[in-house]
């Protein structure tokens, strides 16, 4: 038999814990990392498993980022007060399918996790100024009727499946219960960070499992980025000229969809 | 990793036919083809998501409803002469972003559709895919073969518009590599003890890296499972779209320099050895759009 691919430091004893992912790859707008961090430093998380990433990443030499090398990582941690399992992890290169159940074996077989949260951030067409909504996908109806009262919007969709998807393709067959949180990111922020959906979906987790998180620290966060945002509009007249279009409701052509987007990130980059 | 059968025909000492996507997709068109002129019926499959990363979700109302994988399927029909298994693959299993089958889940793969084969009591497997050959594109492509056993070879040299590979122009030694699953299947029939044929259309060197189907050489294919299983077919309905795919390759031709058309003109008489400077020449004149990236595959002398 097989063996699990998985490295395991500690087998604590929670009692059905929830199982929350967030992917650091395609990771829009930071949303997953950035939820995932804050959940796991404020509610005092404690790494006791991960995945070996041989068979699921290529070894082939090392990527690195702004002068930092990147190493696959697939983590594990529990919450113990709140019960909840955390999982932060680089979307596998290959062997998706073996990397999500060695996941799920993990959760299920010495958790016994029985509902499952994935984190993505979604690109939304629409400006910064406008609120946010987390669209939603369930892999069960009833876990869709448990939520109906989160003000959480359904999603429709026919194409390429995100890796959360599939994770939550996979737990349907095991009987697992999930739900994708699918938060809008205005297109301009996706590369860099958008406090205001990160803030929207640790208020929908701090609300669901009761967690007391005091989350008034994203409002300075956003005031701060709404007012940079702000005066590059009042420096800028075509940065302001397109946010303006999408406040109306209108779509950018190509060009001023790149343009606004690079003079955003390029913004935001400067304090990061 | 699991193979699924809905039904377990009763067969005996079956043939089976796989096909895969590759250069031109001759293979898989000569497969398919087959498959449907003897109305073979579906009665298995292999579960894909071992294998292949799903293609398409469905979502309504915030319900995921289905996710698409590449179908492996079985299918089988019994003639008069002989029965059939056949083995359709829609993508080849692979590691990485590489195109065609590499790795050990190509390997756990051939292994399953041998196993169904096996199971059945196949003695003999067919494959099919490209040869890529430096031969001229208004010729009729030959068919390629290479096989498991010196003892199949006095028959398969009786097959019409067939040649061995060590007796194609410049391949003396019949010496190369089949990639992919087509080559990878011959291999462990062998070694699981089953005969085992790869049966290759011949196709331009030039258009082996332009992403269109080659139908002219499944025909060429076609006609050799024809005389195989002893069986009349009229390919007549793969004319349409062998004339539309002759345009396009047509209108590529008629940007070749005047040259350049007269060195390409002559595969048309003599035929060559080794693929020319015009191989390369000709890459030029083929439409972006019909350019594919990836690594190489298909049948090559070292």
């Amino acid at each position: 038999m097989e063996r699990d691919p998985f490295e395991i430091y500690e087998s604590p004893h929670l009692k059905t814990p929830s199982l929350i992912v967030g992917w650091q790859t395609q990771d829009v707008g930071k949303l997953g990392s950035k939820v995932i961090d804050f959940l796991k430093e404020k509610l005092a998380g404690r790494e006791i498993a991960e995945i070996k990433p041989l068979g699921f990443f290529s070894f082939g030499g090392v990527r690195f980022k702004e002068d930092l090398v990147q190493v696959p990582e697939s983590k594990f941690w529990i919450c113990e007060k709140n019960n909840l399992l955390l999982f932060k992890s680089d979307e596998p290169e290959f062997g998706h399918y073996k990397f999500l159940n060695a996941l799920l074996n993990f959760a299920e077989r010495h958790l016994q996790v029985k509902e499952l949260y994935t984190l993505n951030g979604t690109i939304s067409l629409a400006p910064h100024t406008n609120p946010r909504r987390v669209l939603t996908v369930f892999n069960q109806p009833e876990i869709k009727n448990r939520l109906k009262n989160y003000e959480l919007e359904d999603m429709t969709w026919e194409g390429p499946p995100a890796i959360s998807s599939y994770l939550l393709w996979v737990a349907r067959r095991r009987g697992i219960s999930g739900v994708s949180l699918w938060p809008e990111i205005p297109f301009y922020l996706g590369p860099r960070e958008d406090p205001q959906a990160v803030k929207l979906t640790l208020s929908f987790l701090n609300r669901r499992f009761d967690l007391g998180l005091d989350l008034g620290g994203f409002d300075l966060e956003i005031k701060d980025q709404n007012e940079k945002i702000a005066q590059l509009r009042r420096e800028n007249a075509e940065i302001n000229q397109y946010i303006n279009l999408l406040e109306k409701g209108h779509r950018l052509d190509e060009e001023g969809q790149l343009k606004l987007a690079q003079e955003v990130y390029e913004l935001l980059g400067k304090e990061e | 990793m699991g193979i699924k059968l809905y039904k377990k025909p009763k067969l005996e000492n079956p043939m089976m036919f796989v096909g895969w996507p590759g250069i031109g997709n001759i293979g898989l068109i000569a497969v398919n083809t087959l498959k449907s002129i003897v109305r073979a019926e579906e009665f298995g499959e292999i579960e894909s998501w071992d294998f292949f990363y799903p293609r398409k979700v469905s979502i309504r109302e915030g319900l995921l409803e289905y996710l698409e994988f590449p179908n492996n399927k079985f299918y089988y029909q019994r003639l008069e002469k002989k029965d059939l298994i056949f083995f359709v693959g829609e993508e080849q299993p692979t590691e990485g972003s590489r195109m065609y089958a590499r790795g050990e889940k190509a390997y756990k793969m051939a292994n399953l559709v041998l196993d169904v084969g096996l199971k059945f009591g196949c003695q003999r497997v067919y494959t099919s895919g490209a040869c890529v050959s430096p031969i001229h594109h208004q010729m009729k492509p030959r068919v390629c073969a290479v096989m498991s056993s010196e003892r199949i070879v006095k028959e398969v040299k009786k097959y019409r518009n067939t040649i061995l590979m060590s007796e194609i122009e410049g391949r003396k030694e019949g010496e190369g590599v089949i990639t992919g699953l087509n080559g990878l299947l011959l291999a462990l029939a062998k070694k699981r003890g089953l005969e085992s044929i790869c049966l290759m259309g011949e196709i331009p060197d030039w258009l082996s890296g332009v992403s269109l189907p080659y139908p002219k050489a499944s025909k060429s294919v076609l006609e050799v499972f024809a005389e195989i299983l002893g069986i009349r077919m009229d390919l007549s309905f793969l004319d349409k779209m062998e004339g539309q795919i002759e345009e396009i390759i047509e209108s590529f031709y008629s940007k070749f320099p005047h040259e350049m058309k007269e060195e390409y003109d002559q595969r048309k008489s003599v035929a060559q050895a080794k693929p020319g400077t015009v191989t390369i020449q000709a890459q030029i004149y083929i439409d972006d759009r019909f350019k594919k990236g990836g690594d190489e595959g298909g049948e090559r002398p070292i």
